[in-house]
């Protein structure tokens, strides 16, 4: 049965099942490695650590693998579960397959935190998560204190707690995304300090900020949740992981000449059954060789031996896993012992502890390659329209499947300056044939939650349960109104876009326990910016309309009016006539002089 | 023409005079126009000063409560209340008569306060009947419950008489408050007699059992600098460096203790166990004055600072050695996960290091010491745990620390603790301790409370331009009415009650002082209004100006022709 389920779903499967293998083993400290290098010169590191403590002196407070600061918060806000994500770059599924963990392990762009959190109302709930998101931010060096009442939904159908919640919890799921965030270096060193190895020993040593934020994608985790075995014993257990896929060509590259260069043109291999019609083109051919590389070329530096604190029996201490062919050759250190398990591509690799270890692929021509999955859904989330005033959104949905339809809930949380008008939602089939079918939205739509924004106050929370038939394209379509804001509503850099928070798409797959997750990318949204030095342009030009008029009347009110040679008379007598006397008696007395001495 | 008609015209003729010109001068303005001109001159100041002016005044200024500062200061300069403690001491003479028990008492007092010289700090002794005596600790307790009732009793001696004894000799109860004093009965002192030694010895083993207390309340009163003339140097000097090592009182302290290992081993101890044994009594003791949380952690990997001084091996100890001026930079606040819990009130730190066993055993090299506290944040300990050889020849840390290995660490924490929490050295008997601890804290919340109602008096006079919002007065008087009642409190024996009142005038005085609206002030600063309404001012000023100064040349020139003409 599990080999059958590897081959049909390798990817996906061996990571599900690694997972559960591990999840009720004894140990309670686990890490594991997994490494797949992908199409297009790409390379999958897909590190794991995973902690249990039991919930008695969690409650009492004697943290041994849980991190201190982080227990504290949780029982500070009362949050039962916890997710949070760091996400940079972009998943391409269509070359790279389905997601890593189903998608349960990663977030939209920027950051996305999502909690359960005990309390008797939905008011309190909200204070215990404000609280929640400050002590993050503060431990996370992230942002998170912005995740106000405007970024926070409650999600109704698109997240389930995954962890064993008694039933007297009185659980308020909250959600909150700041889509953008940058999430760098500055996130990654309070992540390794909540690691018992601390990034010193172990697979946590292979951590490096220049090669982690330099990924092509890169997500990071953290989950807690409690666990509750059968008998009742229940543990509370922190997941750990970090995702990333490394571009091979451009980790290789030395630390002292980081600069991309171009290939040179006579090392280009190009297409040669394509017409040029001059020697500068090339149409690059797909290499034919697999890249060469190893563990201290691609992060840097090497493993550190183990962490110390897995247990030393069973497969656990099988911490780094590569998925290539087992014809291809692999070159490791002399202590470590090699593992090939039965499917023909994963092995992995029981390392002696504190030494080094590398892992070297040398250049080899391609013969089979590891399957890759297809997904199980494509999406992709565009803003369409032009002005400044008016825009849509456009959601497109791509089945490959040629036999199911596809059931899923599509989540979207929307800023509220961002107004959808949710009666022009309409929806557009794209069958086999490439032939365009105007359906109703009501077709495709089954179930909708819709919570609408208040300005200023919260975003809109939109819901929207889906089915995609086989083989067929859905696009969704409606249209927003961009608000005006307030002056002081405007960022520094207003001119750049508000950032959207990606969308949440999660798959009901009834083959699969665990929900797929897939979201989109984030969206920038341009909106009407004023001229910033207006109010000041403004100031002054009514002052001086006002004093103008002002100046007017208060003249006429008071001035004497007077005929034209009255006013010469009279001029005489002002200072300025005066002035005006003394300068020509001045000049007439010069005058005087000059002729004088002539 | 020349002479009637005010000033407009003479100047005009004048000039007719000056210049013989074809040019004519314009005919004498109407009283009529001048009296308009006037008219709408003063119509637009009435406007401005009548109406524009209090609209900008009304929109412009900012809400001041208004504040006591009198009595605040009076408060801060120490005119509104002088702290006083009155001890009251009960004697239990189970085997005297009461005519006798009357006199020892009296001529004990009158001994205690001849050596008495810190008024504020005096002993009242006052007769029990022996069945009191015998549940004393009932009593405290229920006093405890009840401090309304009546003032705490510091502490209880008992006279047993015992024969075969040259002279009295005393002792101390180590888990209670109760001192025994055993004496001869030859020593009973006659009525006549005004003093005898047994009253002396009375008076001197009380003395001596407050002398610190004393002296500590005296050098908090006296405002950190001299403190009680008799008071020995040395004692002065351990006071001082107490009062400044420990930590600021609070309602709630957080109590962190952490394993940190360079290496991988320990990683685990039995801390649960350890908790239990050695820092819950203590706490439960404590909890009169304080509430205590207490979480635990375990760090491996924890090195040091790249920069902090490496220890050096001494050869004569057999032992790794840190330099005493090192001793600052030992823990690595950079990289070692010591944040402050979460929650109201201080955290004060416990660090059990083992060091890596290349590096063991790790010693302070001055002393020999393995533990050392750090003022105010909280205590290391350096455990060398015995090193167990591996298979690879080398030598490693035990994987767990039993809670026998943990004791000493413990020990010395407990101790750093109540160092920490300023409780005095002396007596030996921890309630007496812990009960000089109560009036110590109280004496100082009382002072720290009245001066930051000082500082926010001086503050709010020195800054015109911050608001006072009305919570803060409501801080301010609830402040002082603690502060006056703990005053009281005080003066009636009742510490406990004292400390109480002084907790809730310290927290309200602190959130009056750090007020966040206060702060708001510098937004906009008033050249920035200036900047922006200069383009409307200037030119409407100006006209407005110029036409007044006018109108009042115009009036003084006819007040001066009219003071001529008549």
């Amino acid at each position: 049965m599990r080999v059958l389920s590897l081959l049909s779903l390798p990817f996906v499967a061996l990571i599900l099942s690694l997972w559960s293998s591990a999840a009720f083993a004894s140990s309670d400290y686990h890490e594991h490695l997994l490494l797949q290098p992908l199409p297009q010169s790409s390379l999958l590191a897909s590190f794991n650590f995973r902690s249990n403590t039991s919930q008695q002196s969690f409650d009492q407070q004697h943290f041994r693998y849980l991190p201190r600061a982080l227990g504290q918060i949780l029982q500070h806000a009362h949050t039962k579960e916890l997710h949070l994500r760091f996400t940079t770059g972009r998943w391409d599924a269509e070359s790279w397959g389905p997601r890593p963990w189903n998608g349960s392990k990663e977030g939209g762009t920027g950051v996305e935190l999502w909690a359960w959190i005990d309390a008797p109302g939905d008011e309190e709930a909200f204070a215990k998560w404000i609280t929640l998101t400050q002590s993050l931010s503060g431990l996370f060096c992230a942002s998170l204190n912005f995740v106000d009442s405007t970024r926070t939904t409650r999600p109704v159908v698109s997240f389930e707690p995954s962890g064993d919640h008694s039933a007297a919890d009185q659980l308020h799921l909250l959600h909150g995304t700041l889509p953008g965030e940058v999430v760098c270096t500055e996130n990654l060193t309070p992540f390794l300090k909540l690691l018992p190895c601390k990034g010193k020993a172990g697979i946590s040593s292979l951590f490096d900020g220049h090669k982690l934020f330099d990924a092509a994608w890169q997500s990071m985790s953290v989950d807690i949740q409690p666990v509750c075995s059968a008998d009742g014993e229940c543990v509370v257990q922190i997941e750990q992981t970090v995702d990333m896929v490394l571009d091979i060509d451009r980790s290789k590259r030395s630390r002292s000449n980081p600069i991309p260069r171009p290939v040179p043109n006579e090392q280009l291999v190009c297409d040669t059954s394509k017409p040029y019609n001059a020697d500068d083109t090339c149409y690059p051919l797909e290499k034919a060789n697999d890249k060469a590389w190893s563990l201290t070329e691609i992060f840097g530096r090497s493993l550190n031996g183990v962490c110390p604190l897995t247990d030393s029996d069973g497969s656990s201490d099988q911490s780094v896993c590569l998925r290539v062919p087992h014809e291809r050759g692999v070159f490791i250190s002399e202590e470590a012992d090699e593992i090939k398990k039965e499917d023909g591509f994963t092995r992995c690799f029981k390392l002696a502890p504190s030494v080094p270890f590398d892992l070297s692929i040398p250049q080899q021509p391609v013969n089979t390659e590891v399957p890759l999955d297809e997904p199980v859904l494509y999406a992709e989330r565009t803003i369409v329209g032009h002005g400044q005033e008016r825009g849509g959104m456009r959601i497109i949905f791509g089945n490959p499947s040629n036999t199911s339809a596809v059931d899923f809930i599509y989540f979207e949380s929307l800023p509220w300056f961002l107004r959808p008008y949710i009666h022009t939602l309409h929806a557009t089939i794209t069958g086999h044939d490439g032939v365009l079918r105007k359906v109703p939205a009501s077709e495709i739509v089954k179930e909708t939650y819709y919570r609408p924004a208040i300005d200023r106050e919260r975003g809109t929370q939109l819901e929207l349960a889906l089915s995609v038939p086989a083989a067929s394209t859905v696009t969704l379509t409606y249209d927003f109104e961009k608000a005006i804001l307030r002056y002081t509503e405007y960022p520094p850099d207003a001119n750049r876009g508000f950032n959207v928070a990606p969308a949440v798409i999660r798959i009901l797959d009834k083959a699969h326990n665990a929900p797929i997750y897939i979201r989109s990318t984030s969206l920038l949204l341009q909106l009407p910016t004023p001229d910033f030095s207006m109010p000041y342009n403004v100031i002054i030009l009514t002052s001086t309309v006002i004093a103008l008029a002002f100046g007017t009347i208060f003249n006429i009110l008071v001035r004497r009016v007077v005929s034209l040679d009255e006013a010469a008379a009279l001029g005489a007598q002002s200072l300025k006539g005066r002035v005006l006397g003394k300068l020509v008696a001045i000049r007439d007395r010069l005058r005087g002089k000059g002729t004088k001495v002539e | 023409m020349m002479t009637k008609t005010g000033d407009q015209e003479s100047p005009a003729s004048a000039s007719q005079v000056d210049q013989p010109s074809v040019k004519r001068a314009p005919p004498p303005e109407t009283p009529a126009a001048v009296q308009t001109r006037f008219r709408v001159i003063a119509a637009f100041w009435a406007v401005i000063i009548f109406l524009g002016f209090p609209i900008w005044w009304k929109t412009t200024s900012i809400y001041r409560a208004s504040l006591p500062i009198e009595e605040m200061v009076d408060w801060a300069d120490g005119k509104a209340c002088r702290p006083v403690f009155p001890l009251e001491i009960h004697l239990a003479t189970p085997s005297m008569q009461s005519f006798e028990a009357q006199h020892l008492l009296r001529t004990t007092q009158h001994t205690l306060d001849d050596l008495n010289e810190f008024a504020a700090h005096h002993l009242r002794l006052k007769l029990t009947n022996g069945s009191t005596t015998a549940h004393n600790s009932e009593d405290s307790s229920e006093s405890v419950k009840y401090p309304a009732e009546t003032a705490d009793t510091a502490l209880t001696v008992r006279l047993l008489p015992q024969d075969g004894l040259a002279g009295p000799w005393s002792e101390l109860h180590a888990a209670t408050t109760q001192l025994d004093i055993f004496y001869p009965p030859s020593q009973v002192p006659v009525p006549s007699s005004s003093n005898s030694p047994l009253s002396a010895f009375i008076a001197a083993e009380l003395q001596r059992l407050y002398g610190e207390e004393k002296a500590t309340i005296a050098h908090i009163l006296s405002g950190n600098t001299a403190g009680l003339d008799s008071t020995s140097p040395q004692l002065a000097e351990d006071i001082d460096r107490r009062l400044r090592r420990s930590m600021k009182y609070a309602e709630t302290y957080h109590l962190s203790f952490s394993l940190f290992t360079p290496g991988s081993e320990p990683s685990s101890w039995d801390i649960e166990a350890a908790v239990n044994e050695y820092v819950s009594p203590l706490l439960q003791a404590l909890s009169p004055i304080s509430n205590f949380t207490v979480d635990t952690q375990v760090q491996l990997y924890a090195n040091f600072a790249p920069t902090a001084p490496k220890p050096e091996y001494d050869e004569s100890e057999a032992a790794w050695t840190l330099k005493k001026e090192d001793l600052s930079a030992f823990v690595n606040a950079a990289e070692w996960p010591l944040n402050p819990s979460i929650g109201n009130g201080p955290t004060i730190n416990f660090i059990l290091y083992v060091p890596d066993p290349s590096q063991s055993p790790l010693l302070v090299n001055e002393n020999r010491a393995s533990s050392w506290m750090i003022p105010q944040w909280g205590g290391v300990f350096l455990l060398n745990p015995p090193l167990s050889n591996t298979e690879q020849g080398g030598r490693s840390n035990p994987a767990h620390l039993s809670q026998d290995s943990l004791g000493p660490a413990f020990m010395t924490f407990s101790h750093q603790l109540l160092t920490l929490l300023g409780t005095p050295s002396t007596p030996a008997s921890l309630p007496l301790r812990l009960q000089t601890s109560i009036r110590i804290r109280a004496a100082t919340l009382l002072l720290s409370a009245s001066a930051t109602m000082g500082s926010l008096a001086r503050l709010t006079e020195s800054l015109p331009s911050i608001p006072i919002p009305a919570t803060v007065a409501t801080s301010v008087s609830t402040t002082l009415s603690h502060l006056s009642a703990s005053c009281v409190y005080l003066r009636e024996g009742r510490f406990g009650a004292a400390l109480a009142s002084a907790r809730v005038a310290e927290t309200e005085a602190e959130r009056s002082f750090f007020e966040k609206s206060m702060v708001g002030q510098v937004y906009f600063p008033d050249e920035h209004k200036v900047a922006v309404y200069l383009p409307l001012l200037g030119p409407i000023g100006v006209p407005l100006v110029v036409g007044l100064l006018k109108e009042l040349k115009r009036i003084a020139g006819r007040r001066k022709a009219k003071g001529t003409a008549s």
